[in-house]
Parts: structure tokens; sequence; C-alpha cells
């Protein structure tokens, strides 16, 4: 049940429990205010990653025919995935061009990850289509994702 | 998460139960959830029989839609799930009824040392397995394969990491499921993402429930089988859980996009839409068991490379060659894969598509596929438990083919999440309590051994007892861990 929003929402993500896997909860006001904590909660299931310098430009667009703000986002998620597991490269500026219902671009730039100063608590096998969804909310948009442990 | 089921559950017998197919519109068959009383209460706090039930509505599904009695949640089909289609009749393959973890698996190899020549160096062993398996996020395999040879691995299975790395023994590949090797498979179909995520994984365990497990046999059911896989009360055996890593999801992933539309081209209606699927004859479903059958074989090489790696640290530790430990592979099974194999179906021989997510091949004495060694006992079935408590090696019975599509359970089933694991830990230490059940335990993730706590999984005895009593599976011994590394 959504709380009530007496002001504007603040961003926010929440890491929630899913059986064998771990699931997403991410608020905002808007929908490209979402991208930011969707990308952190990936990374909180991970682990502490710490990037590293080495900084190296990142860039996202994806365009669907129907509208499907969600699965734009898992798609986007899905990358940052690939990008640490074949790179071991984390997001360490995220700058939002667009993300409505059809379209999604992110821009930005990514940095290795500094595996001396970061903590690993598990492998993420995929970003799930399972209860994918964004809603609106009073005050705002949640966004559900669950990962595959 | 989701909520409970409401649906109806009508019981059969002792250990089945049916849901009919007029529970819902589109189901073609019934669904049927091995499970006894104690068990079916649990069943019904989630969705999974709803999910059974969702199953049932494939195109071209054969028989019933079945759950094994580890059912829980997943995704499109529950884990635990297995369900025949006829391609024949318009039957459809699905990447739901396989999962992300393509030819997830378990092996178990056997040696002639007993507790007791382990235990005064169980500490070193864990260590030294520890240190030579290759096990958590980002750590890479002891062989970093180029691409050409990596489509000759997934082209040919484990025997390729035997014969042209030295990495086992010949007689490895005849007790290994499908002798390590779905034919046809398709390595050109699967995507440079899926190889740049897989190339440095080759031989490495991953994490989450993946383990490697030194294990005692401290209880033997069957001698006359136990005898025939070379186990015997108190000798010490190697389980193995890990599948295809990174280019398996890859695989996967690639496929549930490419399917997303699939279904409506085909005019295939579902009540979930991750029970996306394709016709098995359709060039959409060829392109899937391609590019599976490729990561399946990487599963394979990957479970082979570790079995190396597990038999040079005895080497290390005991000193003395594995060849003269004997230690030998008991079996390698797949409990995440789809297959063609034939059941009788009416009175008529039929190919099916079987679809097993969480849940394993049980082949019953005399069937053909089954090694020399196994024809006159049945298929070793390999069940993980948990770190604490035991895990359970069963054989396959003439009720699999009869009943279940040749299939079995595969695990104990998860009863705590992630986060409820890791808050029942506050305050305690779960690598103390394991030390305290005689486990020494290593893990390399900061929250592995409080997620893998053996409290968060159902005693798998009450899984292989009901298909023991079912006729499917029975039980041949009981192995109980003494030490355990995971990533």
């Amino acid at each position: 049940m959504p709380r009530a929003i007496t002001g504007p929402m603040t961003s926010s993500f929440e890491i929630f429990d899913h059986t064998a896997d771990a699931g997403i909860r991410i608020r905002a006001a808007t929908l490209p205010e979402l991208i930011q904590p969707a990308t952190d909660g990936l990374y909180t299931c991970i682990g502490e990653l710490v990037g590293s310098g080495n900084t190296a430009p990142f860039r996202f667009e994806r365009t669907e025919a129907a509208p499907d703000a969600a699965t734009l986002l898992r798609d986007y998620l899905q990358e940052l995935l690939v990008l640490f597991e074949t790179r071991t490269r984390r997001l360490s500026r995220v700058q939002v061009g667009e993300f409505t219902s059809t379209r999604i671009a992110v821009a930005g730039e990514s940095q290795v990850v500094d595996e001396t100063r970061s903590v690993y608590y598990r492998e993420v096998k995929a970003v799930t289509y399972h209860e994918l969804a964004i809603r609106e909310i009073p005050g705002g948009y949640e966004a559900t994702v669950i990962v595959d442990i | 998460m989701s909520e409970k089921y409401t649906g109806p559950l009508e019981r059969i017998d002792a250990n089945r139960w049916r849901i009919p197919k007029s529970y819902k519109p589109g189901m073609h068959v019934d669904g049927v959830i091995y499970a006894d009383d104690a068990l079916v209460a649990a069943i019904k706090e989630d969705k999974s029989p709803e999910q059974v039930a969702n199953v049932a509505c494939l195109p071209g599904i054969v028989k019933y839609s079945l759950a094994m009695p580890d059912i829980h949640w997943g995704y499109g089909f529950c884990i635990g799930g297995v369900a025949a289609t006829d391609p024949l009749q318009g039957g459809v393959i699905s990447p739901g009824g396989v999962g992300y973890d393509i030819n997830c698996g378990v092996r178990l190899i056997r040696t002639n040392l007993t507790a007791e020549d382990v235990r005064p160096r169980i500490r070193q062993l864990v260590d030294r397995l520890f240190a030579n398996v290759p096990c958590g996020v980002g750590k890479g395999g002891i062989i970093k394969f180029k691409k050409n040879e990596l489509a000759t691995l997934m082209e040919e299975g484990s025997r390729y990491v035997v014969r042209k790395h030295g990495l086992g023994w010949e007689s490895d590949i005849e007790v290994t499921e499908a002798h390590g090797c779905i034919a046809n498979a398709q390595p050109d179909l699967v995507s440079d993402t899926a190889l740049e995520r897989g190339k440095d994984q080759c031989g490495t365990l991953g994490s989450g429930n993946h383990f490697m497990e030194v294990q005692v046999v401290d209880q033997v059911d069957d001698e006359k089988v136990a005898a025939a896989m070379g186990l015997e009360e108190g000798l010490v055996a190697v389980m193995i859980h890990s599948g295809s890593r990174g280019l398996g999801y890859q695989v996967c992933e690639d496929n549930l996009k490419d399917l997303r539309d699939t279904p409506r081209k085909y005019g295939i209606e579902l009540p979930d839409k991750q029970l996306v699927c394709a016709p098995v004859h359709s060039n959409e479903g060829q392109r899937y068991i391609g590019a599976m059958g490729a990561a399946a074989n990487f599963a394979w090489c990957n479970r082979q490379i570790m079995t190396h790696l597990a038999r040079q640290t005895f080497a290390e530790v005991f000193e003395s060659p594995a060849e003269r430990l004997g230690m030998h592979l008991v079996y390698d099974v797949a409990h995440n894969i789809a297959k063609m194999e034939p059941y009788d179906v009416d009175g008529k021989q039929v190919e099916l598509c079987v679809h097993r997510k969480g849940a394993t091949r049980a082949f019953p004495p005399g069937h053909p596929e089954l090694p020399e060694r196994y024809r006159h006992v049945g298929q070793p079935v390999l069940v993980p438990g948990d770190m604490g408590r035991y895990s359970y090696v069963l054989c396959g019975q003439p009720g699999s083919m009869s009943d279940t599509f040749g299939s079995s359970c595969h695990g104990a089933g998860r009863r705590m999440s992630r986060g409820a694991a890791v808050r029942a830990s506050k305050g305690r230490s779960i690598l103390k309590e394991l030390l305290d059940r005689g486990v020494i335990a290593r893990a390399r993730g900061r929250t592995g051994l409080e997620e893998e706590q053996p409290d968060a999984y159902k005693d798998v005895i009450s899984v292989v007892n009901v298909l023991d009593a079912a006729g499917i599976s029975k039980k041949v011994a009981r192995l109980k861990p003494i030490g355990v590394i995971k990533g």
C-alpha cells in the first residue's frame, strides 16, 4: 500500500524478499527519476561496488513499438549487469536523456570496479520479467523488478 | 511476493494431488503435484500450484502438468516443474521450463577414503578446495577459452575437456547424463554477449546455492544399488552443484527477448507471459533448442573441469593420485533442461519434448540410455539437501516412466527467503553453527553462508520420501556434509 505523499516524492529504492531471489522496489516522482535508484538497487544486490577511475562513456538507448516502460527499464538494468560481468564496470554517472513508455535513453560514465575496495554479496544471473511493473502511485511512480540470484 | 494458492487440490492418493483441468480456461490437461499431507499445506503458501495450472495451458502438452515435492514459485514454470509436449501436435518449447541456469545440475564423485581418513585433514582439504576451485563473483576459471575453442566445447560437451585438455577420465563420460553432450547443439546461435559472459567462467562454481561439498555416506538404504554406485557407509564423496554460468544465463535472456512476440505469431494464448514459447518444430523453437544445447554442453564442461580440480586437490592433500583414491564419478545429472525423449502415449511410442525445471531425470532399471553399470539398478538421482543436514542419492524406478516422464525431484526447496535468512542470522555465527554440526565451511560472498544456511531449506527427507513411496525414485544412500565451499 503506497504511503501518503505530502510533498514531492524522493527517489528511493528498497530491496525486498523474494524466496530464492531478490526484489527491487523503486519510487520516484517521474519516470526518468526512477533510473538512478534502479541503478543503485541493482548494484546493491550484487554488493558494495567501488569504482576506481578508468572512466569510459556509457550509452543505452531502446525504443518499444508498444508502450512498455517496465520492459525498457528491465532491458537497461540487464545491460548494466552485462557491463559488470563482462567488463567489471559499474556506472559512476547517470544522465537520463529520456524515459517514456516507449523510449529509454541513458548516457553517463562507467568505471572499473576496484575489487580490493569492493565487497561482493552474490552473483545476479539476470534481471527477470517476473512481477515486472511500473505503476503510478500518489506523487509519482513505483517500479518492481526481480533479479534472479 | 505471491499470495497463497486458493484453487482446487484434489487428493489422488497419499502422494499426489490433482488440479483439475476445469479449474481455469485454457488448461488442456490436469495438473498433478507430488506431495504428502505435510508438504501440501506448505505448498499452498505460495502460488506455485497456479503455475502448474498455467503450464497445463501450453499447446501440445501431454497427459498432465507435473510438479515434484520440492515445488516452489519460479518464473513461468514453478521450480520442480515437469511438462512434456508433443511436437507433432503443435507442442511447444518454453525457456521458462528450463530456467536461466541451463543445465544447472549435480555430480557426485566417490572415494575410497573413510571419514576417519579425512577428518584429521578436513580443514586443510576445505581450504585447498576453496583455493583451487574458482568460486564467487568475478572469479575466472583456470583456462581462458578462445572463441573458436568455446564453439568446439559447446558442440562436443565434456568429452572435449577430457580428451583435449586431460581434465578428467574417459570413464567420466559414460556416467554423465547424455554422455555430457546434447547432440545437434548449435554454438553459432550463442550470442557474442553470452560468449563474453561465459568465456572465463568454464570451471567455476558460481555463487548462490551452488556448492562443492565433501560428504560422508552416513546411511545406506539399498546396499545392492549403493554397491553398484561405489558407495558404502563411512566412505567420503564429493558433490558439485553448478551450471552453465553467465553463458547459459545470457542464452536464456537472449531467447526470452527473441521470443517475446512469438506466441502471438503462432496464435498461442498464454495465461502468463513468462511462459513465452514457440512450437518445437518452428524456426524459433529450433533456434532456442540449438542454443540451449550449446549452453548445456558448456555446463557439463564446467562441472567436468571442477571434477578435475577436486581430484587434484584430494591428491595434493592426501598425497596420493586420485586414481588410487578411487575418485570415480558416480553420476552427473541435469536438473534444468529440456530434452527429446520417447514415451508411451496411449499405447504408442512418441518423441516428446520434456521440460525439467528443477527436476531430475530418473530412468529406471533396464532403460537403454543408462550406462551398463546402472542398467540393472536404475539411474542415480542426486538430490542436494542443505549444508547442515544431508543430501540424498536415489535411483530411478519404473513409476517414473509411467507417471512422471522419467523425472524426480532435484533438491529440498527453500522455506525462507534470502532476506529472511540473513535477518534470522543476526547475532549468530552460521560458520560456528556449522562447525558445531561438524561442517567446515568457506564462502566468498559476504552473505553467502547466511542466505544458504540449513534453516533456509526444507528437510530434503520430506521430499525424497514422497517419491520413494510413489515408486518414482527410491532411496539409496544419505550423505552428510563435513566440508563445503561456496561462492
